[in-house]
């Protein structure tokens, strides 16, 4: 892993040469105020010292709503990929393990085609980052799964290739990188940034948390939806009035009655069924995810929740138990 | 081809509803196409109101014996009876007050001291009266919603159900909470989602005007709103703008 040191003025001239590699996307923060993964069309709009966006890197993979397929006189057409190549600029450690969990869901043995496709698209530029409050992530410098990794230091950055492409973007900006006497931080290894996995059986403990927050939760939906690792989706078909019609997909949600919902009964009929079943997927994970946890410590759920639910603090099995 | 054979009427209502189909411009020549616009006096002179009908798309709230007389026999003509809008499937801005108001101080706050007033009751949703099939939700409704039912049932179908509150496309948006990053009061998590979350994406709160969500955790928006320093009347008022009668213990 060869590693060059950035100096802080000449980041703007670095992000030029990300731009030979496809559109560049950062974080950067909307008219109304909110952080978001956009378009960079100037250095001025990065805020490359962001905490967290709202919605994570996964809008970039699977869009919230998306056209599978329309169809009109018995036969049927996918959309054509139209979504340039995106260098996707800044993403912390944890946003990253969220994309690389996704990965194995998307392009293990079923490999769904619209996500591999938006993903061969995507170059990744990872960035370390200062943890605050909200985040719970065990390794904000570690460098897994993206092209290329800055390091922040004192006065600039620490680059990393991580792979062949990050290799060609180290070519490319080779001139702007100096040496430095900046002793390189010491790469933990990480097996992941988030928490670690528990016990399936956890989630039929007599907490009596469960029922606080099966009271409590609002079920709008927002902690699934904010989550880098929450990939559930509905498909649905609209015909149209021409006689043909379209499938669209859409995130879904494990809090919404429909989600568990079959004809004539529902796996998961009440509020408290759901966080049981949200528990399982995110500290837990199933089949064939098994024993991998898909929390990757980002702190989005509990930033984004209207009545602060932090499903971590069901990890012992009684409230007395609670570690303070 | 059979053309489908289509009510579209009115009750106490202010025509939002019928004016959102008229204006599906791009869609209407393929709708006058395929359907059989039977009755539907809004637009067109010289209607029969003779079934049988395929469906009978019909807005407002229930609240003469006029209304009732028409939502039955459009009822009794149609095949599907299609609630068209918050006043039909929940009573609308027109109950807002019917948890207060007297009906004889309203008609004579209106028509005066006249000897004979018009007969009137507390506007209601259909479903007090009448069985129905389908219902559009919204004031107005998403226009998208109205093209969705019109080519199911060409289709021979109903359109696949949303029930996701407006917080999930909200967020989704990426738009400022106005719950959580402004304390106001929006009604967001309780209400049904649909229309792209159309008033908070332009920094204005869900007003709820598309109804509950299903299984809406009543009592901790209650709760929660409570918390942020807002009124028991205020919230109740606000609740009640589209659709009066919440059940503020319902958690599930």
């Amino acid at each position: 892993m060869e590693k060059s040191f950035l100096e802080a003025t000449q980041l703007s001239s670095f992000l030029e040469k990300l731009r030979l590699f496809g559109e560049l996307h950062g974080p950067t923060v909307t008219d109304a105020g909110v952080a978001t993964f956009a378009p960079i069309a100037a250095p001025s709009q990065l805020r490359i010292n962001y905490r967290r966006t709202q919605i994570p890197p996964k809008k970039y993979l699977l869009p919230f709503r998306e056209q599978l397929l329309s169809y009109r006189d018995g036969r049927y057409a996918e959309p054509a990929e139209t979504q340039p190549p995106i260098v996707l600029f800044a993403l912390h450690p944890c946003d990253l393990a969220g994309i690389a969990y996704l990965d194995l869901v998307f392009l293990g043995d079923n490999t769904d085609p619209g996500y591999a496709a938006r993903r061969a698209r995507l170059t990744l530029v990872g960035i370390s980052c200062e943890p605050d409050d909200f985040c719970f992530c065990s390794a904000p410098d570690s460098a897994a799964n993206c092209d290329a990794f800055l390091t922040a230091v004192k006065s600039g950055y620490l680059f990393s290739a991580v792979t062949a492409r990050g290799e060609a973007i180290a070519a490319a900006a080779a001139d702007l990188f100096s040496t430095t006497e900046v002793p390189q931080p010491v790469a933990a290894q990480h097996p992941g940034t988030g928490v670690a996995p528990q016990g399936p059986e956890l989630r039929f403990s007599d907490n009596p948390l469960w029922q606080k927050f099966a009271d409590t939760c609002v079920s709008c939906g927002a902690c699934s939806v904010c989550c880098p690792t929450c990939y559930c989706f509905d498909v649905r078909e609209y015909p149209a009035l021409d006689g043909g019609g379209v499938r669209i997909r859409e995130w879904d949600n494990c809090f919404f009655a429909t989600h568990g919902e079959v004809a004539g009964a529902n796996f998961r009929p009440t509020r408290l069924d759901r966080l049981r079943y949200r528990f399982l997927h995110k500290y837990c994970g199933f089949t064939p995810l098994q024993g991998i946890t898909s929390c990757v410590g980002c702190g989005r759920c509990k930033a984004v929740c209207p009545v602060g639910i932090d499903l971590r603090e069901l990890f012992s099995a009684a409230r007395g138990e609670m570690s303070p | 081809m059979k053309l489908v054979r289509l009510a579209i009427a009115g009750l106490t209502a202010c025509s939002g509803c019928q004016l959102t189909l008229l204006n599906c411009e791009a869609e209407l020549p393929d709708v006058l196409q395929r359907f059989e616009l039977v009755y539907f006096p809004m637009a067109q002179s010289g209607g029969r109101r003779e079934g049988p009908f395929d469906a009978a798309l019909v807005e407002g709230a229930v609240s003469t014996p006029a209304d009732l007389d028409m939502l039955f026999s459009l009822r009794n003509a149609s095949r599907l009876l299609v609630a068209y809008g918050t006043c039909a499937a929940f009573g609308g801005v027109a109950a807002m007050n019917n948890g207060q108001s007297q009906r004889q101080e309203l008609l004579q706050t209106v028509y005066g001291s006249q000897p004979s007033l018009p007969e009137s009751f507390a506007p209601a949703p259909f479903g007090n009266f009448v069985s129905v099939d389908w219902t559009i939700r919204g004031c107005p409704p998403e226009k998208e919603e109205v093209v969705e039912l019109l080519a199911a049932l060409l289709a021979g179908t109903l359109p696949p159900v949303r029930s996701y509150p407006v917080c999930t496309e909200c967020r989704s948006r990426e738009n400022l909470c106005l719950l959580m990053e402004k304390g106001e009061l929006c009604l967001g998590p309780v209400i049904q989602g649909g229309c792209n979350a159309r008033c908070p994406a332009t920094g204005i709160v869900c007003e709820g005007c598309r109804g509950p969500v299903r299984e809406a955790n009543v009592a901790q928006e209650l709760e929660l709103l409570l918390e942020r320093g807002f009124g028991r009347e205020e919230i109740e008022r606000r609740m009640n703008r589209f659709k009066p009668g919440w059940d503020y213990g319902q958690r599930r």
